[in-house]
Parts: structure tokens; sequence; C-alpha cells
């Protein structure tokens, strides 16, 4: 069967092991467990007629002290970039970790996630944080890992980039 | 520098390359073909490599990433649910090498401390946004409706002023864990923020663990001194809950202390386009500052010209006071000293 790597990249606490957590098994908890290196996550999914098995490298959380390596993104695919809605700082963090990814592994198809969608009160993106995103010609999703809300939608969208080029 | 004698040297690899369960394959030059295996390869795989394996047939998230043409690191891959694993690819002279070691321990022990800092930047975001609540937001939704008119040549009107700060939050800070301080920080807060916005107060600024804000510039049914006390009487009421609740979690009490003055002031908005911040100048600012640092925990201090302005009077109690910059003035406690 085809076999397609994919990373997930962010902010720490962006949500990046929930969003894997829902997609994979349909779970979430509220609990924080920091991640720490990789932890990778396989799941099986159809596009068009084909079925591939994706291989989800839930990657620990870029910090000032402790950046990204880029040798996690030897043989990847695709990327999904996740953003904490209630933090535009988080925006600049991925951007940061887009920057040197490209530098060190050239470019990659990739898609969006604004997370954290069901915390409405607390949600702090503007207008300008998006038209600033989608000047990057990216899809962009807004996601809740908690109620599960496009997080299907927009690992899908990624595996069909993948396929279909 | 001398050599390591070989016994020390014995010493210290008995000691901790043990730990390490270190396991190694040996890969044809430039392909993903396994020639051999050594060490502990059981820590690592399901079943013994053999020769012609492919290296993804053994180790699954290494598929793609064979072959090499520089050495890399893979560091703390969680190949199953606990267990981290460093990986090293490198390139000998006549094969390539990649070499599996166990650590676990180190990384748990480093979880830790990345918990901690973590949790550190969700609750510092979470402070922002009460902030912004309350200073940011407030004040751009009130001139976006027209509520709040000023020109920016600056506008002179009556206000009062008022600045409240917590007792003895210095050597809390000092005695506790950042992340406690946060959390604190932030209960703390909106005890004393929630008042000046329900009396029609605005936020000014946030100074560390207190804040300013001033009466009398957004419209309300109460006078403007009648209005800073009436949200330092719900401040002081507000904390003695919290920390009723917080002596029943057995958790460390903080008190507040305010000071009010009213005067004339220039009022305007400093700064540029993205960020404006709006400020009031006046003798009596400074006073109101002044009195707040007298105040002890769960007291009010005023001035006369506050004090002259209220409905209540006869529950205060009049002290002199020397005021570091002002001098000596007649103050009127509230609240601490009954
Ligand atoms: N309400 C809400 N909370 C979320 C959502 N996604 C994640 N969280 C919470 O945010 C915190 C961090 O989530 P994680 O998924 O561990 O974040 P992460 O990006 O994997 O963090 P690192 O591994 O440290 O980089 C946890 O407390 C989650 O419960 C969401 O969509 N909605
Ligand atoms: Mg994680």
């Amino acid at each position: 069967m085809l076999q397609k790597k994919i990373c997930i990249l962010g902010a720490a606490g962006a949500g990046k092991t929930s969003l894997t957590a829902q997609f994979v098994y349909s779970k979430f908890s509220e609990k924080y467990l920091s991640t720490m290196g990789v932890k990778i996550d396989r799941k099986k999914v159809v596009v068009g007629d084909t079925q591939v098995n994706l291989m989800i490298w839930d990657i620990h959380g870029e910090e000032k002290f402790k950046k990204i390596t880029s040798s996690y993104l030897r043989g990847a695919s695709g990327l999904v970039m996740v953003v904490d809605g209630t933090r535009p700082e988080t925006i600049t963090i991925a951007k940061e970790i887009l920057q040197r990814v490209e530098q060190d592994v050239g470019d990659l198809p990739y898609v969006w996630l604004l997370n954290k969608a069901d915390l409405v009160d607390e949600w702090s993106l503007s207008e300008r944080h998006l038209n600033d995103l989608k000047e990057m010609n990216k899809p962009i999703y807004h996601t809740s890992a908690k109620t599960g809300e496009h997080v299907e939608d927009s690992f899908l969208a990624l595996a069909e980039m993948l396929l279909l080029g | 520098m001398n050599k390591l004698p070989e016994l020390l040297y014995q010493h210290i690899a008995s000691h901790h390359i043990k730990q390490l369960e270190l396991a190694w394959l040996k890969i044809s030059p430039n392909s993903e073909e396994i020639i051999s295996v050594g060490g502990a390869w059981q820590h690592y795989f399901q079943r013994l490599p053999v020769s012609g394996d492919s290296i993804s047939d053994i180790c699954e998230p290494l598929l793609g990433m064979l072959p090499f043409t520089k050495d890399f690191e893979l560091p703390q891959m969680q190949l199953s649910e606990g267990q981290y694993t460093d990986i090293s690819a490198v390139k000998d002279e006549e094969c390539d090498w990649l070499l599996f070691c166990d650590v676990t321990e180190h990384t748990k022990q480093l979880q830790q401390y990345q918990q901690a800092s973590n949790d550190l930047v969700l609750l510092k975001g979470e402070l922002n946004r009460t902030l912004d609540r309350y200073v940011g937001h407030h004040v751009a939704e009130r001139v976006a409706q027209g509520k709040l008119q000023l020109n920016l040549a600056g506008e002179r009107r009556e206000v009062s002023t008022l600045f409240v700060d917590i007792r003895g939050f210095t050597p809390f800070n000092e005695s506790h864990d950042a992340q406690i301080v946060m959390q604190t920080l932030n209960e703390y807060m909106d005890g004393m923020l929630a008042p000046v916005l329900s009396k029609d107060g605005m936020v000014d600024k946030i100074i560390g663990d207190g804040a300013m804000a001033l009466f009398g510039v957004l419209d309300s049914k109460y006078s403007n001194a009648q209005a800073a006390f009436f949200a330092a009487q719900d401040m002081l009421k507000n904390i003695a809950t919290l920390n009723k609740h917080r002596q029943q979690q057995g958790l460390v009490q903080l008190g507040i202390g305010i000071g009010i003055a009213t005067g004339d002031a220039v009022l305007g908005m400093l700064g540029s386009h993205d960020r404006r911040c709006f400020t009031a100048i006046g003798r009596h600012v400074n006073v109101a500052a002044r009195l707040e640092s007298k105040a002890c925990a769960g007291e009010i201090l005023v001035d006369l010209e506050t004090y002259r302005r209220l409905e209540n009077s006869d529950e205060f109690v009049l002290r002199r006071l020397f005021l570091k910059g002002i001098g000596e003035v007649d103050g009127y406690a509230y609240g601490f000293s009954k």
C-alpha cells in the first residue's frame, strides 16, 4: 500500500498531539502533556479510489531553547502547520519553522490549522492575521481537537494534495 | 591532556553505556539494505534483522530516510509507548551505520522541565487575554461606538484616579514556582479589574501586580469620585471572597491596598494607530499613586478632594500623611483601621 509521511509542526501547546489523537483515535483530553521528541501514529485514508497509509509524525513544540531538528523531516511528503487561535504569537512561531524547513528540506505541500476554534471567547486572531496567512495561498482550516470540527477534513485535504499534486 | 587510564575508561563505560542499551545496524553503502546487526537489538526490534532486510521492514519510522549522504541524528524517537530512542546515522568508509541509544530515563527527566515551561507559556497567553479584555479592547470598543470622544490634542476635565496593588507580592513571587505565581496573579487581577468596568471606570494600565484606573472618562450614573470609591469597595469584597476560598484550599492569601485622588487632568490618546494607549496627566495622579503606596492591606486611602465628593464620608478616619515628592497632606482611610 502507498505510504506517506506527514509531520505536524507548530508552537508548544498549539494542539498538535490533540489533533493527531482526534484524527486517529477520535479522542480528546483536556490534560496537557508536552510531547518530547517525536511520536508516530498511523491511519489509513482513502483518496478517490486509492488507499493511503498515513504515517503521522507528531513532533515536539518549537520553543526558544528547543528548535525542531530538520532531520525529523527527512522523507516527509507533507506538513500540517498548527496555530493556536487563542495566541496570535503562535503564527510567528509557525512561520519561522516553515522558513527553516523550506531552507533545509525544500518546499513541501502543507495546510494551516487554526486550532482551538471551540474557545470562542478566547479566540484572538484578527482579520489582519487571517489575511496574512491567506497570502501564502494554502488551505486554511478552523479546527477544534476538542469537538473534532474540521479535523478530518483538513488531514484529508492534505492527503489529497499529496496524491493529486 | 593525559589519556584516561583504561581501567577508569572501562569503569565509566560499564556504568553509563550499559544503560543506553546500544544496538547498531550495519548498512550497505548508499542503500537501505541491512548487512548485519549488533548489540541489544531485542530492545528495539520485534524480530532479529537478517542480512538483506530493508531498513523499513525492521524499523518503520526510518522509511524514506535512507540512503543518506551526510550524518544525521533523530533525537528522542518514541518507538514504542514511553520509550525514547536517539537514532544516529553515521557514514563509514565502506558502509553506513545506524546506532540506537535508549534515552528514556533522561528524556523523562527533561519532560518535567519542558512541561513546566510550556504550561507557563499557555498561562501567559491566558493572562495576556485577560489584560487585553480589560485594557485595550474595552476602550477601543467605546471609541468605535462613539461613546468615548477624545480629541488627540488633549481635553481637560475632572477625573478620579485609582491605584491598586497586591501587598506582599514580591516575596510571594520570589518564593513560589513561576506557574503558581502567574495563576495567582491572574486570579487577583480578575478580582481587582472587574469592578473597574462594572463602575464605568477604565483600566489605564497594568503595572506589575497592580493597576491604574480612571473614573469620569466614560459616561456613568455615578460621580467620578463615587464610582471610584464603589469600585474600590467591590475590589476589597472580591479579594476577601477570593481569600476565603484560598484559605479553605490551604493557599497563601494576599491583600490589596488602594489609593484614590481626584482632580483635573489632561486626557488623550498616545501612540500609533495599531496600539493606541489612553492616558491622563495631572498632579492628582501622582497623589493617588502615593496614597496607594501608603495604604495597608484591605485599606482604601483617598485625598481630600475625593473625600469631599463622597456620600458616606462618615465612615472614614483622618490620617496625616507625608507623601514622597508631594509633602504633608490629609488622607482619609476606609476599611483596615476599623
Ligand atoms: N479547548 C481546546 N483545547 C485544546 C484544543 N487542542 C488542544 N487543546 C488543549 O491544549 C493543550 C495542549 O494540547 P497538545 O495537543 O498537548 O499541544 P501540543 O501542540 O501537542 O503541545 P507540545 O507537544 O508541547 O508541543 C491541552 O491542554 C489540550 O487539551 C482544542 O481544539 N480546543
Ligand atoms: Mg504534543
